[in-house]
């Protein structure tokens, strides 16, 4: 059992790394509502404001983010379908790389509505940005709007705002499914377009987020304004239980606190501590897992204090607690941290954490909680 | 003495600390990163206020929930709370909503490290 966990976090790491190169990274699956909807638009404007892009791109990135949301938001459940189906459920990505912010999001879609989609994706994809505009004026004009309020107006507005084109896919679900990919790069110098994407990568990131059941993935700079979005898309979550909800919040706030507080930059980065946070659901349980870059003289000592922590069970762990709550010269300490203690307690379980090289001074640390 | 307002934000509590009504209340929730920061003019209010300290004084928490950062904080207040208690009458009023557990565990935990009047209320859940 001990040796299938340890796995799976050095499989999160790899999944950290594989992120870790863009400096943007957000990736939400599930049921997305107004709520969720707004939060993962605050999170994203967080890291944009500190990241010193210029402000005619964040308002691009941000109208084609509220379009993407919106389109998943309207389509995501088609008649029949469950909503709480991992494969079905629907996703958005934003990543920065390639010179570009990439966008993609995904949701199911009846089969019998692909081709007049795939018609439209293609007209739209065919027109020069003065041509677009005469068409966006002529579907306004035309006010052919179909039930649910689209016609594809918020479609050439994204192919509009992106100076690129609509990239897409479709993948095979049921005889009367498919899954829709959407994909659209906002280029941040507008000399550098992009003739075509391959969102094999995407459809491949979504297939093993779909495997481990993967809620959330957010890799960025953290601070505590990113914190707050982060917990109030939980909050947002329809999770079981009150008390798994409660516990969940309660965890994610010590561990993304301690990235805040306690992680080291590893360039210069601005706005906060680079650090991944990802959620999964497994059967009756969460796992929580964050990784962030600590300075490598620390490893050791931070590594005894864990182990430590681990070897306390019961009312000597309790006593711990209340010792380390009662201490209050702040950093000086050879104990772990209260955090610590309290992520160890309301776990109920061992912490598992790993190191891993990055360069002779910096260390990666993973953690990773299951309630 | 002047009273002490604080408005309660996502991440910090309502904080009233007023002797004209004879009101003194924690509430909401509390996860500042800086909680050093945030609670150093409550310090500074109760420590004051510890100098000349009114009769009967009901001081309630009513948290729904806090991280380990206000923990320490939390405790700090109460030390210095006790130390009120040793002047005047002062009794310490934990409220958890019913079935929370944890805001339970930490009232209790606090009451067994203090020695002063401390009562857990149980409120309902909204």
């Amino acid at each position: 059992m001990e040796g299938e966990k340890l796995e799976d976090i050095t499989y999160s790491f790899k999944l950290f790394e594989g992120m870790q190169r863009d400096n943007l990274g957000y990736i939400y699956r599930g049921l997305f509502t107004q709520n969720i909807t707004d939060n993962i638009i605050s999170l994203a404007e967080n890291n944009l404001e500190t990241s010193g892009e210029s402000s005619k791109i964040k308002k691009r990135v941000f109208s084609i983010m509220v379009e993407c949301l919106q389109n998943v938001t309207r389509h995501q459940a088609p008649k029949d379908v469950p909503v709480n189906d991992p494969e079905q459920a629907g996703i958005f990505v934003i990543q920065n790389h390639n010179q570009a912010y990439q966008i993609t999001s995904g949701n199911v879609i009846e089969k019998n509505l692909i081709p007049g989609l795939q018609g439209m994706l293609e007209q739209i994809n065919s027109l020069e940005k003065e041509e677009l505009k005469a068409y966006y004026k002529k579907i306004l004009e035309d006010g052919s709007i179909s039930d649910k309020g689209g016609a594809g107006l918020g479609l050439i507005e994204m192919a509009r705002k992106s100076g690129n084109k609509l990239f897409f896919d479709f993948k095979d679900l049921s005889s009367q499914l498919s899954y829709f990919y959407l994909h659209t790069a906002i280029s941040k110098d507008s000399e550098n377009s992009f003739d075509s994407i391959d969102l094999n990568n995407i459809k491949n990131l979504h297939e093993i987020i779909i495997q481990k059941n993967i809620m959330l993935i957010f890799n960025g700079c953290l601070n505590q304004d990113s914190l707050i979005s982060l917990l109030s898309i939980i909050e947002s979550q329809s999770i079981g239980a009150v008390e798994v909800k409660k516990k969940l919040f309660n965890i994610m706030v010590e561990m993304l606190q301690n990235i805040v507080k306690h992680g080291e930059k590893k360039d210069d980065e601005m706005g906060g501590n680079p650090g991944i946070f990802f959620l999964s659901e497994n059967e009756n349980s969460y796992t929580l897992s964050t990784g962030n870059y600590i300075a490598k003289e620390t490893v050791e000592p931070f590594s005894e204090k864990l182990d430590h922590v681990n070897s306390l069970e019961g009312d000597d762990l309790d006593m711990f607690y209340t010792k380390r709550l009662l201490n209050f010269d702040i950093d000086s300490s050879k104990e772990a941290g209260l955090g610590i203690i309290d992520l160890r307690m309301k776990s109920g379980s061992k912490l598992l954490y790993s190191f891993s090289d990055v360069n002779d001074s910096i260390s990666f640390f993973s953690l990773q909680v299951t309630i | 003495m002047k009273p002490l307002i604080i408005e309660k934000t996502e991440e910090t509590p309502e904080i009233i600390l007023n002797p004209d009504t004879n009101t003194y209340k924690i509430s909401y929730r509390s996860l500042p990163e800086n909680a050093n920061g945030f609670y150093a003019p409550v310090f500074q209010w109760l420590e004051e206020f510890a100098q000349s300290p009114i009769e009967d004084i009901q001081f309630v928490f009513e948290l729904e929930y806090f991280n380990t950062a206000s923990a320490k904080q939390i405790a700090k207040i109460l030390l210095i709370l006790e130390k009120i208690y040793q002047k005047t009458d002062l009794e310490i009023v934990w409220r958890y909503k019913k079935e929370d557990v944890d805001m339970m565990s930490s009232g209790i935990r606090y009451s067994k490290l203090l020695d002063v009047e401390f009562s857990l209320e149980e409120v309902p859940d909204n």
